[in-house]
This record gives C-alpha cells, structure tokens and sequence, in this order.
C-alpha cells in the first residue's frame, strides 16, 4: 500500500523453462527475477528492499523505470529551444534519474496484455520541472529463451528531454553477496570520462584503459587497475557508446556471466549509450531480510541516452522528444546459463 | 621514439604462461603500443642472464624462485606475475604483482562439487617443491574451506612425476583412491594432476564420476586430448593476468609508481564436462556399466561386452537399465555416441567422415540415418542450427 492509502499490486511474468519476474506498479519496478542455474536451480538474481516503503525511502532505484531523465544532467538546467528550464537537483547540484518523484516512485497503471503486461504512465507538464505532458507506455515480457523485453513508447504535447531506463542491479549469484568475480564483457570502443559528480567530461577511445572490456574480464580485479577514472568514481559508473546504428534494430551491448552459478545475462538495446554501474555505492541499502547489502552487492547495466546529453552541442537535439513524434525504446536483458 | 625493449620471462611450454602472454599481447595489439618483445625462443626464461638485459621493462613469471633474486638488481621497471598468498608477507616487496587468485579456483571447484550434491571432498596436490608455491597455497585454500564449512576433507600430496618412478606411484595413487570413502570429489591442483587422477581410476576399476567426481584446473587441451573421459576443469584469467601486466607495465614506462599495485585475478569459468557430472545412482550395476561405456561407447561396443564388463548376464543388466536409466543399454550406448559426434560437430573442425568412424557408426550414411531418426535433421543442419545459437 501507498503511504496515501492507495493499494499495489504484484504481477508476475512466467515462462516455460521454469522462469519468474515479478513486476510492482509503484514505479514499474522489478522486484525480483527467479532464473535457473547451471543446475536447472531457481534463484534470486536482482537486489530488492522488503516493501514499499524501503522503495519510496531509498535513493538507489533499484529495479525501477527512470523518467524523465535517466541519469545526470549538470546543474539542474537545460536550454530548450531558446528557453532555459530548471529541473530538479537532487544529486549534489545535479538532475538525476528524474528528480525527487520520478517515474519509479509513481503508481504506475498495469493490465495484463497477451502474455506480457501495459504499463501507463501519464508525467504531468512541469513534472520534476521538465515541460510538457509525457504519457509513457511500457510493455514487458517474459520469453521462453529468458528474455525480459521492454518495449518503451512515449508522446508528448510539448518539447522535453526524454530518456527512460529500467534500473535492476543484478547479482548472477544467489550464493555470494558480491559481484566482483562477474566477468563482464562490452562491445564498445568508447566511453565517456567523467568529473567527481559523474558528469561526462570527455568521450574516449577505451584502449589501453580499465574500461576496455571488449574481452571479457572480471570486475573486480580491473577495479585494482591503477585508473584516476576509476579512483575518482571508486569504481565503474560511466558511460559507454556501445558500436552499432542506434535506434534501429537492437544489438547486444554487453554480457556478463558468473561462473560458479554459470549464469549468463546478455543486454541488448536500441539506445545510444550504457551507463555501468559496478554498485561502489550500494553499501547500506536495505536488503530484502531487512539487512544492510554491502558494497558491489549488485551491477546496474542501464540502456539510455548520454548523461547530460541535453547539454552537448550538436547531439542535445537527439534527447529532445516533440510533439507529433513518437518516442520508441527496445532493451532485453535475458538471462540463460553457459 | 624507437620502441621500448621488453622481456618476458616465462616457461612458455605451458597453457597458463602462454595465455598470460596472449593477453599481453592483446594489450599491445589494442593500444597500438610498440614494444620490441623479447623472449628465449625455446620459450623457456633465464633468470640468471637477465642482469645483462638491456631493455627498458620486464614481465616475469614470479612463480620461479629465482625471479625475485635475479630482477633485484635490474633497474627498470619489473611487473611480477604469479600466484596469490594468503599472507600478504609472502608478496615481493616493492614490485607490481599480477596474481592468480588460488583461493578462489579453489573455491570454485569446490562449490561445483557441492552444487552436484557431493557431501565428501578431497584435494590431489603436488609434492612440494621451490617453483610450486602455488599448489601449497592451493591446498592450503582447500584445508580453510573444509574447516569453515565443517566437511569432510582429505588432502593427497602423491609422488612427483618422474618417469623412473612413475609406476610405483600410479599404485599408490590407485591404492589411494581405492580407500577413500565413496561418492567423493576431489579437486586436482592442475589439470596434468587431474589426468592421473582419471588414468589411476581406470587401473582401479572406479567409475568416474558416480564413485569419484573430478575438477582439474587450468582448463588445459592437452590433458583433455589424453583423456577419454572429458575432464572438468576450472578456467584461471591468464590472458586477463596478461593484459593487466602489460598494462601496468606501460603505466610504469609512462613514469607512474606502480611499486603497490597488486591484482588479483579470480577465475573466468568453469569448463564442466563428465568427470563431474554426479548423479547418484542406486544400482551399482549401471554405475559400472555406464563407466564403461563412457570410455568404449565409440569403439562399436555391444550390449553383451558391457554386461561381460560388469559381471552379470544381460537380462539383469537390462532390468537395472530400465529401473535406473528408463533405458535399454543399447539406447545408452547410442545416446553415448550421438553425444560424442554432436560435441564434435559443434566444437571442432573434425569432417562429418571422420566423426563418424571416431563416434563409432559404421559409415557416414548410417550416422545420417541416425541423425534423421533422433533429431529429424542431418549432422550438417545439426551443426547449423547450433552454430546459430552459439553466435546471437
């Protein structure tokens, strides 16, 4: 229940093999994906908090829908067709992941559809600050192959900035609280170096650096990579610019896989950029039992636009939703064993 | 700039040491950094010349004994590669260290063995000697596991290999394995330790895995060839152990102090094949057939070899069959050489021809046939469909 008194509800996804995602409507959250082992085993591979109101109180966004605005934008403040807006600053003096109320936080409506679920949304003009009336429909679903499909689409009756995500932090191992020995891959040259608030500075080539995983290699010893970027962020929350035409027909941007539970989760996504988050910060969250997670508890693999996109000469526009046009997103995560 | 000389000093002639230097040389060949390589073309390292080098960097295998002695003298950068210890006094003082997580391939093997329902565990290491550190800390990982977890735990050093020796070893190793207590899982500290595992149980008479289930480590081609049963066997991050080497080396090159930079690399995978693969089974008349058709089962073996095998007529055999398998012996069979010839269709670059006669079907024509019958397709869509899968 909704501290107002409005009642939740729990929808669960199922597929043949066995497979199970359970979806809230506060924030279009996914509170839990039970997926098979090695072993044919079921169990837990995304953090979660106990109830609704851990979700409400925490800051990490955990398996929620992000909106307006995935990630950061510098200072709280855009320029939108000759007008400066102001959105809320709720990271330091930066916009992130929506501001005070985002889309995760919200009820969202939820009807069952095929075999998958609609998820609607309607953000109201000044929303978190941003113009506009944005309505957002979300269509999820569970394949047999272990494939979760987020199908995004929005309208709007005014300009505004739009990038959406799904936030899941995942650990591929139900027997082990931590994810450094994941062995990630990304299939990207370049990615964006950041300052001290997370906001990109400049786009770089990945060779030669800790964050070229263009072969696979553990997380956790490239955190011991002698990095200032790495240093600065205390480990992975960056940008990456995955290869591929973006906005055409989804492409696989990472996997990662776990080998003691021999979990494998591949990410494939339309979108221009992939923030990793290798989850330094989690420390303290409030686990499912009520207790604390610890540091790299979980990884955050999150398809979206460029942080601060709206801010960068030449590609802002490309963030930028009109009326008329219609916002379209595809991301999978499927999860499968090696 | 002329190109920086480097010399790497490995013992090449082994799978670890080579995919450390593929990943130093993946490092090299993604940064377009020039270094002008230097290794002895044996592929084997000279600690003792190394003093004469006159080179700009090094990358050293500091699992030899001699590396930390003859580099100390050596003044440009050294980056050490090796195993990890569980006492931070064991590391160089000083040097940039690279290492193989011990304690977690270890771990590995053994929360495999655990998650195919094993509830006794044993470890095979190796005598100890100056250039096997890590097989002491190995062990010394496994002994910490058992005592934490309260389970059963045998440690066996055995004999060194030496081909003098050899045969009196193998006996004991056999005599061993034969006085454990039984399912057990033992965890090799390589996979060439491993091998002798699997070769002592075929002298023995042990089924592998039913009786013994085994893990090796290295995930190594060569001890797999020698094998007919496929060995189970944890993969080390080598080339990623190189690529970190080589990178902190450039750092180094570049005048960054790297003296306190230590990087310990866990295992990338585990390679599970049939030697681990325990499921217990009730009737120790499948359980020694089914050892042996996992070794012969391509050599054109019939039913009534398998029940001579064993030691019982092939009515009872065939009843213990359906009971246990809800299969025939014959079907098992079969099942062993479909299951053969679809790994080699799918792995190798072996011909349809020659996985045929390998897999034991008497002609290329007949395995189609079968083929048709157990998958409705050929061995050529077999292969496509499954290349498919393997490539999105």
């Amino acid at each position: 229940m909704l501290p107002d008194g409005r009642p939740l509800h729990r929808w669960t996804l199922r597929n043949a093999r066995g497979a199970r995602v359970d979806i809230s409507d506060l924030g279009a959250t996914l509170l839990s994906w039970q997926a098979p082992d090695r072993q044919g085993q079921l169990g837990e591979v995304l953090l979660g908090h106990p109830d609704a109101a851990h979700y409400l109180a925490a800051n990490a966004f955990m398996g929620g829908i992000v909106g307006r605005w995935a990630n950061r934008i510098r200072g709280g403040r855009f320029e939108l067709d000759g007008i400066e807006h102001r959105i809320d600053r709720n990271d330091g003096n930066n916009h992130l992941h929506g501001g005070h109320d985002g889309f995760h936080a919200r009820a969202w409506d939820v009807d069952p559809d095929g075999d998958g679920l609609l998820l609607n949304l309607v953000s109201p003009e000044g929303d978190g600050g941003f113009p506009g009336e944005v309505r957002v429909q979300l269509r999820v679903s569970l394949d047999d192959d272990g494939a979760l499909e987020l199908r995004y689409e929005a309208t709007t009756d005014a300009p505004t900035p739009l990038s959406l995500t799904a936030h899941p932090y995942f650990n591929l191992n139900d027997r082990r609280p931590d994810i450094r020995d994941h062995v990630i891959r990304i299939d990207a040259e370049e990615f964006f170096a950041a300052n001290a608030e997370a906001i990109p500075t400049d786009r770089q080539h990945v060779s030669g650096t800790a964050f070229d995983f263009r072969e696979p290699a553990p997380i956790g010893s490239r955190l011991h990579w002698p990095d200032p970027q790495l240093r600065l962020a205390g480990g992975f929350d960056h940008c990456y610019v995955p290869r591929g035409a973006v906005g055409n027909a989804p492409r696989v941007v990472a996997v990662v896989s776990e080998p003691s539970s021999g979990r494998r989760l591949t990410v494939e996504t339309d979108r221009a950029g992939l923030q990793f988050y290798s989850g330094q910060k989690l420390g303290g969250q409030v686990n499912r039992d009520g207790h604390p997670y610890s540091a790299f508890a979980g990884f955050a693999l999150e398809a979206e636009a460029f942080p601060n996109q709206v801010n960068m000469p030449g590609i802002a526009e490309a963030a930028i939703l009109r009326p008329g046009a219609t916002y379209r997103q595809l991301t999978r995560y499927r999860l499968d064993t090696l | 700039m002329a190109p920086h000389r480097i010399a790497l000093l490995f013992n090449a002639n082994k799978v670890y040491d080579r995919q450390v230097i593929a990943g130093i040389g993946h490092y090299l060949n993604s940064t377009r950094v020039e270094w002008d390589l230097f290794l002895e073309e044996d592929f084997r390292s000279r600690m003792r010349d190394i003093h004469q080098f006159k080179g700009d960097g090094v990358i050293a295998d500091f699992d030899d004994p001699e590396a930390e002695d003859a580099l100390r003298e050596l003044h440009i950068p050294v980056v050490a590669v090796g195993g990890s210890y569980e006492d931070p006094a064991d590391y160089p003082v000083g040097v940039p260290y690279i290492a193989t997580d011990n304690a977690r391939l270890v771990r590995l093997a053994y929360d495999h063995l655990i998650e195919q329902g094993l509830s006794r565990f044993a470890l095979y290491g190796v005598p100890s000697a100056a250039g096997n550190r890590w097989a002491r800390e190995r062990e010394h990982a496994f002994q910490r596991i058992i005592a934490a977890e309260k389970v059963e735990g045998i440690v066996y050093e055995g004999s060194p290999t030496s081909a003098g020796g050899w045969g009196e070893a193998v006996e004991h190793l056999v005599e061993w394995l034969s006085g454990l207590p039984k399912p057990i899982g033992i965890i090799a500290v390589t996979d060439a330790r491993a091998r002798q595992l699997l070769q002592a149980c075929v002298i023995g008479g042990i089924a592998v895995p039913e009786q013994i289930a085994i893990v090796g480590i290295d995930n190594d081609p060569m001890a797999q060839l020698l094998n007919r049963i496929p060995l189970t066997s944890v993969i080390q991050g080598a080339e990623e152990m190189g690529r970190t080497a080589a990178h902190v080396l450039h750092q180094m090159l570049r005048g960054m102090d790297c003296s306190t930079t230590r990087v310990i690399v866990p295992p990338v995978g585990i390679n599970v094949q049939v030697s681990s693969r325990f499921q217990p089974m009730r009737s120790p008349h499948v359980m020694r057939a089914s050892h042996y058709i996992r070794q012969y089962g391509c050599l054109g073996i019939k039913t009534e070899q398998v029940a001579d095998y064993v030691g019982v007529s092939r009515t009872v055999l065939e009843e213990h069959f359906k009971r246990e398998l809800k299969q025939t012996v014959h079907q098992a069979i079969l099942k062993h050489k479909l299951d053969t010839a679809c790994d080699l269709i799918v792995n190798g670059d072996t011909t349809l021809a020659d996985i045929a006669i390998r897999c034991g079907f008497t002609s290329l024509q007949y395995m189609y046939a079968v083929f048709r019958r157990e998958y409705d397709c050929t061995p050529r869509q077999y292969l496509e469909t499954h290349r498919k899968t393997a490539a999105t």
